[in-house]
């Protein structure tokens, strides 16, 4: 499940700047912290995020999905093939320091990504849009913005229907690598050219109903900020500065 | 009565393109005005209507030459695809049609009661709280319209507005436009649908290869209405009446 | 080729789209599936090339059962023309995209030059197919169904945004097919279509078929086309005006019963 879901989460009424800058400070913050324990304190952390935005269950299960494969290659590359000393597990003996390099980059990504998810699917493009307007910023930042968080679902619509359509001009899924490679460009080509085409007259829409003037816009119903809200979002920074900080200073003791 | 828009031996060219899209089109837009363009594909109607309305080339791009005056304060357009020019933004209608108001910066009292007058102009008043993705095709066209009314355009122009939508939405569709032209509008339209077309129609000109090759009253312009073409295959000499009303009339007793 | 539906039913979750639809098309056939939005018309073309597999009841073309096959192996059958086909196009000219289909299908010579001639497309063969405006591009996918040669045509709203050289062009090619015996159902809003292209007329209301008549016969039923939000076609309006006997429905039988009229020269 990839994009944004309706809902009454706490981070669903939260303005949608805590909501980000929550994701945001779990990005920073997984790349500052350098150990097993550390790292995984932070999925702790990641998790209780998904779980607070009411999208659990839908994110954890699409993360897994999507981290699957980079925690294979980990556990390949630096379990399988580390150096020594080895711990056994079972039937097989892992290098202990490469275990603990595959547990900090696999926990890393998996707290990015659950982040990430989470995300977009607690915060609402059009809250978001508000919000920035009610900041004054220019529409086109904001929609820009905006229209990231919205591009993956009607992508998937739109693969979803031309992979119907190329099946059946008789189209084959599946079989040889060299096969699937060759089915790309009937599945991919048409994606990009109707997104590029549906582009164009939505740039000229909206362009007719004013959004690229020079009047600052007006926010109809701005999301509600709190003082609350703003502390936290000051108290993420600070954390994040000083996680690198503690980082820097652990490197160069 | 002064001309809303003025093109005089105007051509266009898109970018990079070898032949231009408009070849010497003089034309003149009056408040009060249905005005159809028709013509095969091709032939520069949907490029008529851009570069008519100021979008072309300030938008689009490309080069235009000759003489155009456009003498109206605001230009709406609509395209044939109703999913396409939403935002994607707006969880609802009203939000939806909000849109270009708040683009000016009007105050929100303000913004908001443009927005419902537009609503009502379309009949659309009681789907104001509704999210525009559960509509059906021709409802959220009328939203569509109704949003690019929401500014108060002087000229709206429209391309093929019905294409998507079955019958019934469709002539709703078009039974809007007389009384839009009524209150001051001026509407251009372009549509292969000439028999929808033929009912609003107060004025028709017809496009081949960037030129327009007639313009004048529908009974005589719309040769190509179904019933027109019977009527000429049956032997009727020219001006081809449009509908069946008018063929009955040119049966001699 | 003939298609059979018996008793088929489809669900999307717990909405039931199709419930119970019995329906036979004979070889050479050509059916025009009416009937309001939301109706189960374009679930039940789904149907038809294994897109989507029923719930209940069977589904045969010829004699492939539909429910084992896959879409790309019915695609040696049934030729099916989405309603936004122009999306599905991608290759570098329209002539190499009609030509997609045929060769997934390994046919060594598709008649992709006779189809774009037929259609009035071979003046842009060269193109990139989005170089050509959207309605264009529609017709270049129906060239590219043709061109794969397929027993039976399933087409959905093929002539909507169709000027009316490229509608006469389509509806032709269509009629073409049928007189070689070729099985056409098309979900179609557009009765002057109907007209020229349908014998037949089926309508479906909440997943069932209400109406299954002749198409001269409901195209002269003003109650039943009121009751489907339908005006009627122009074919039927100038029959009706004129008071032509023998109740014309195609363009060419109006315009022959319409021979021997004298016309007034200027209009009154």
């Amino acid at each position: 499940m990839i994009g944004f879901v309706l809902g009454r989460s706490p981070l669903h009424r939260a303005h949608p700047y805590t909501t980000l800058a929550t994701a945001a400070a779990l990005l920073l913050g997984a790349f500052a912290l350098t150990r097993p324990l550390e790292v995984w304190l932070l999925v702790a952390a990641a998790v209780a995020y998904a779980a607070v935005g009411g999208v659990l269950r839908a994110s954890a299960r699409t993360a897994l999905l999507l981290s699957l494969p980079i925690w294979v290659l980990l556990f390949v590359l630096h379990g399988l093939l580390g150096a020594e000393p080895r711990v056994v597990l079972g039937p097989v003996a892992l290098s202990a320091p490469g275990l603990a390099r595959a547990l900090v980059l696999g926990g890393r990504v998996t707290a990015i990504v659950l982040g990430f998810l989470t995300a977009l699917a607690a915060t609402s493009p059009h809250r978001l849009v508000e919000a920035m307007t009610a900041d004054g910023a220019p529409f086109g930042r904001a929609f820009l913005l905006a229209s990231t968080l919205t591009v993956l679902p009607r992508m998937r619509e739109r693969a979803a229907q031309i992979l119907e359509a190329q099946q059946c001009r008789g189209l084959r899924l599946g079989g040889s690598p060299f096969a699937r490679l060759r089915a790309l460009g009937p599945l991919a080509l048409p994606l990009v050219l109707g997104a590029l085409a549906e582009v164009d007259e939505q740039v000229l829409a909206l362009d007719a109903r004013g959004a690229g003037g020079a009047a600052r816009r007006t926010a109809l119903d701005p999301p509600r900020d709190s003082a609350a809200q703003r502390a936290w979002r000051w108290a993420l920074l600070l954390l994040v500065a000083a996680a690198y900080a503690w980082k820097f200073w652990r490197l160069g003791a | 009565m002064t001309a809303l828009v003025t093109l005089e031996r105007a051509s266009f060219s898109y970018p990079g393109a070898a032949r231009p899209a408009l070849a010497e089109v003089s034309l003149e837009l009056a408040p009060g005005e249905v005005v159809v363009v028709t013509g095969p594909a091709g032939a520069g109607t949907s490029t008529l209507l851009l570069v008519a309305s100021g979008f072309a080339p300030r938008v689009v791009g490309g080069t235009l030459t000759g003489t155009r005056r456009i003498a109206a304060r605001r230009c709406g357009l609509v395209f044939a695809r109703p999913w396409t020019q939403l935002t994607g933004l707006c969880s609802t209608v009203r939000d939806e049609v909000a849109f270009g108001p708040a683009s000016l910066g009007l105050p929100r009292e303000a913004v908001l009661a443009a927005a419902a007058r537009a609503l009502d102009l379309l009949h659309v008043g009681q789907l104001a709280d509704r999210e525009p993705t559960e509509l059906s095709g021709g409802e959220l066209q009328r939203v569509v319209v109704a949003a690019a009314l929401a500014l108060a355009p002087e000229v709206l122009a429209l391309d093929d507005p019905a294409a998507e939508l079955d019958p019934e939405a469709a002539d709703a569709l078009y039974a809007a436009l007389p009384p839009l032209a009524a209150s001051g509008t001026a509407v251009l339209l372009a549509t292969p649908d000439l028999q929808r077309a033929a009912r609003v129609a107060t004025r028709a000109v017809e496009m081949a290869d960037g030129r327009v090759v007639a313009s004048g009253a529908p009974a005589e312009v719309l040769s190509g209405t179904e019933v027109a073409r019977l009527a000429r295959a049956a032997g009727c000499p020219p001006p081809y009446p449009i509908d069946a009303a008018a063929l009955v009339r040119r049966v001699a007793p | 080729m003939d298609v059979r539906l018996a008793g088929v039913r489809y669900s999307y979750g717990s909405a039931e789209a199709v419930r119970g639809v019995d329906l036979v098309l004979e070889a050479g056939e050509q059916v025009a599936l009416l009937g309001p939005n939301g109706a189960g018309k374009t679930t039940l073309t789904r149907l038809l090339v294994a897109l989507r597999r029923p719930s209940a009841g069977r589904v045969t073309v010829g004699d492939w059962e539909v429910a084992r096959r896959r879409p790309d192996e019915m695609a040696r059958r049934v030729g099916y023309v989405f309603q936004h086909a122009d999306q599905q196009l991608f290759a570098r000219s329209i002539e190499e995209d009609v030509a997609f289909g045929p060769r997934c299908l390994g046919r060594r010579k598709p008649p992709v030059g006779e189809v774009l001639e037929e259609l009035g497309l071979a003046p842009l063969a060269g193109l990139h197919p989005y170089d050509v405006p959207a309605p264009t591009r529609k017709l270049v996918a129906l060239a590219g169904v043709l061109a794969m040669e397929p027993r039976v045509l399933v087409l959905d709203e093929p002539t909507a945004g169709l000027d009316h050289v490229q509608r006469d062009a389509a509806i032709a090619a269509l009629r073409r097919r049928g007189g070689d015996g070729v099985t056409i159902l098309a979900v179609s809003h557009d009765l002057g279509f109907v007209a020229d292209a349908a014998d037949r007329t089926v309508v479906m209301r909440d997943g069932r078929i209400v109406e299954d008549r002749p198409a001269r016969e409901l195209l002269y039923d003003r109650e039943a086309l009121r009751r489907l939000g339908l005006r009627p076609p122009a074919t039927v309006e100038v029959g009706e005006a004129l008071g032509l006997p023998g109740r014309p429905v195609r363009s060419v039988e109006v315009v022959e019963a319409m021979r021997g009229i004298r016309w007034r020269q200027a209009p009154v």
